[in-house]
């Protein structure tokens, strides 16, 4: 058992942003209160010894829930596995992560759900929940057997890291998946416009001579697929979203009522094209890194809730393969260990956006939207929380980093704001930094 | 001036005194390399390694010849049979290359930026033969070189550079340097080769040839790779030739004895007919002979030795 005393919790599912004594027992949420004392404690632990936590200082919230993230095993298990990710997870505060299909095999049948599911039982970290693929062999023609993979444990389904370029096999899923009642993710992206780019076309791009990937790259994807949700009632996820005209258009689109949400990844609210140096690798993403007007749009966006939640696309690569000149180099960063320090450092602590709001759109929101256990601390949930000290400090270095992958821009750099203790469903799985 | 530079990797973030200390020893590389007898013990006992991951002739001979007068070793890795092939990494054959105790690598590689890369590993230095679409600086200079050459100081010179801008390193490096040395610079080319974005060089830039050509002191014509067209870039060779291929009539509209270049290799009849190709205005081949000058220069400041300043 655990008593937090004298912590600030922030839960916004039940509206809480103040100080309170926690406590935890059973792997659930017990009570909160505003105050507690040795008797009261002592009372409900039933003779259960229990550890007390001076929470002065530091804030209790329900642990982060990342619905997009790159873990790469099955196939690829020298960028990631579902252990070193899972670890990664929880050092950086996330209780429950969705790992995305697109591994070698990919996740498209229910054997590769199950196992997926049972890496992460044995990793015993964070709760890994597979998203399975929407059509077989992501190859973007037939539909997989979306009811027997829901029998499989799977959370949703996506082809991200490909696009479905046909429309119709588009719409087609949007309809299927209501016997499922799960969400089709898209990736956002067409594929022609994207073409050989290698960051957003800009000036910045066309001073380097970097090949260039339009923003429209992902608008007409975006406008095509809120199309596609209105007019057949699917239920729709759009991932990563990185312009200001997807902004616009989900924004429009949720005044008519289609049943869409979009998440946005922390590194798209916190840098911009212009920052991007022609060896940079570590800042080559995709989608790309968009103009200061997108990135303002886009905070603006998860503000005001057009923008549902905040997700990582955690995307771990070697560092040979990063050590590459940079049309050479793949996409992606990983980010599970850096971004809440991010978005604390870059964007909470200047005041752009408040951290109830972070935490609805990182936690509850998703919890809530994709149906899963967690995003809540009231009594009798499971307690999937962290404890986090705002004034903690830590530099980023290849020591310390438990997912295998480096490609971080905050590489040698320190951040501000961890989480100093993590449980999962009442379990101590971090503490001081440290995974247990 | 003291010369401080490791690498050479482009016009954009070269100062004028850096360019027009290069262009100075240039002239006396030049008076060098029109010598019966032209071999130099300057540079004997120092090793320069051309690495070419694209086709090139006369960019690679160029080097070539520029160090081996100046009396440099030189070898050279053609990628199609090296380890490359076997999947050895830019970063590995780099450092492979400095193990063997290198003091100056050419790279020309089909990445933007793999001559930052190679010059952020490598403790020799670095000279950029051409890195992907961004820059080709030794080619401006040469550019550069020809122009100053033919009519002196360039200060408020006009210079038209039409063709594919987008894809050109060519024209990067060109107009960066040129607008260090006070040359009015106009892109040229249809808005799917010169797109608005391309601002980003501050240039002038137009989408009509002949409206562009008035004043012109110099009007450099890139070669078009003929496979964009697959692409979707521009509908036929034939309609881009009648919009931007140099022609002996077109060339008038200049209304001045203008000089024409091209970095070569030519596609006559596309961006360039024969009779301009082949006529007074013309400098292509002074720009060959000059591009062998102006890589003994560079070769020269990076591994010559203290001073690095020619009389």
């Amino acid at each position: 058992m655990w008593w937090l005393k004298d912590v600030w919790v922030i839960d916004p599912s039940q509206k809480l942003s103040a100080p309170r004594d926690v406590l935890v027992k059973d792997g659930k949420v017990l009570a909160i209160s505003d105050s507690m004392t040795q008797e009261d404690v002592l009372a409900k632990a039933q003779g259960e010894s229990f550890e007390t936590i001076d929470g002065k200082g530091k804030f209790i919230f329900p642990g982060l829930i990342d619905v997009h993230t790159h873990l790469r095993e099955p196939g690829q298990e020298n960028k990631e596995d579902i252990s070193s990710g899972s670890r990664a997870a929880v050092r950086g505060g996330f209780t429950t992560i969705l790992a995305m299909a697109n591994t070698q095999p990919v996740i498209d049948s229910r054997a590769l759900v199950e196992f997926v599911r049972r890496q992460g039982e044995r990793a015993g970290y964070a709760h890994v929940l597979p998203i399975g693929t929407v059509t077989k062999g992501m190859q973007g023609t037939e539909l997989v057997e979306m009811a027997t993979m829901k029998e499989g444990g799977v959370i949703a389904f996506s082809d991200d890291g490909k696009n479905i370029q046909n429309a119709e096999v588009m719409r087609l899923a949007l309809e299927y998946a209501k016997l499922t009642g799960l969400l089709i993710i898209s990736h956002c992206e067409d594929k022609d416009l994207a073409g050989e780019g290698q960051m957003r076309r800009g000036v910045t791009s066309a001073r380097m001579g970097l090949k260039g990937i339009p923003a429209s790259a992902e608008s007409v994807i975006v406008a095509r697929d809120l199309s596609l949700a209105e007019e057949t009632g699917g239920k729709l996820h759009l991932a990563h979203i990185s312009t200001t005209e997807s902004v616009k258009l989900i924004r429009r689109a949720k005044e008519r009522g289609v049943d869409v949400t979009a998440e946005v990844n922390p590194h798209h609210l916190i840098f911009c094209d212009e920052e991007v140096g022609i060896t940079d690798t570590f800042l080559k993403v995709n989608p790309p890194l968009g103009s200061e007007a997108d990135r303002e749009a886009l905070i603006k966006g998860l503000c005001d809730g057009t923008l549902d939640m905040i997700a990582t696309d955690h995307a771990p690569h070697t560092q040979a393969e990063k050590t590459r000149p940079f049309a050479e180099a793949p996409f992606g960063i990983a980010s599970l260990e850096t971004a809440l320090s991010a978005v604390w450092q870059y964007l909470v602590l200047p005041g752009r956006i408040s951290l109830d709001r972070v935490i609805e759109a990182w936690s509850c929101s998703p919890a809530q939207r994709f149906g899963l256990q967690g995003g809540s601390l009231v009594p009798g949930a499971p307690a999937d929380m962290i404890l986090f000290d705002p004034d903690f400090s830590e530099l980023i270095e290849p020591a310390t980093l438990v997912s295998k992958a480096r490609n971080t821009p905050f590489l040698n750099k320190t951040l501000q704001g961890f989480p100093v203790m993590v449980w999962v469903e009442g379990r101590l799985v971090q503490r001081d930094r440290k995974v247990l | 001036m003291k010369w401080q530079r490791k690498d050479i990797l482009g016009l954009e973030d070269m100062s004028v005194e850096d360019i027009r200390h290069i262009l100075h020893t240039a002239k006396v590389m030049k008076e060098i390399l029109m010598r019966p007898i032209k071999k130099l013990p300057t540079l004997k006992g120092k090793s320069v390694v051309n690495v070419f991951y694209e086709a090139s002739t006369r960019t690679r001979t160029s080097f070539e010849m520029a160090a081996k007068v100046l009396g440099a070793d030189t070898s050279s890795i053609a990628i199609a049979q090296s380890s490359v092939v076997k999947g050895e990494s830019l970063y590995d054959t780099a450092k492979t290359i400095q193990a063997m105790r290198a003091d100056l690598v050419i790279l020309r590689h089909p990445s933007s930026g793999s001559a930052k890369f190679l010059a952020d590993i490598l403790a020799p230095g670095v000279i950029n033969a051409g890195d992907g679409q961004h820059e080709h600086p030794t080619q401006a200079l040469l550019d550069i070189f020809t122009m100053e050459e033919n009519m002196g100081d360039l200060e408020g010179k006009n210079v038209v550079i039409v063709g594919d801008v987008l894809h050109s390193r060519v024209a990067r490096s060109n107009a960066w340097g040129l607008q260090k040395l006070g040359v009015n610079v106009t892109l040229v080319g249809p808005p799917t080769l010169l797109p608005v974005e391309m601002e980003v060089l501050g240039v002038k830039m137009s989408h009509d040839l002949n409206s562009a050509l008035p004043g012109a002191d110099v009007v450099m014509a890139l070669r078009l790779q003929l496979e964009r067209q697959k692409s979707g870039l521009f509908p036929s060779l034939r309609e881009y030739s009648q919009l931007y291929g140099l022609t002996t009539e077109r060339l008038k509209k200049t209304g001045k004895q203008s000089i024409v270049l091209h970095p070569g290799p030519m596609n006559r009849g596309v961006e360039i007919s024969d009779d301009v190709a082949d006529g007074v205005q013309a400098l292509i081949e002074k720009q060959v002979t000059n591009g062998v000058a102006i890589r003994m220069a560079l070769i020269y400041l990076l591994i010559g030795g203290s001073g690095n300043v020619v009389a």
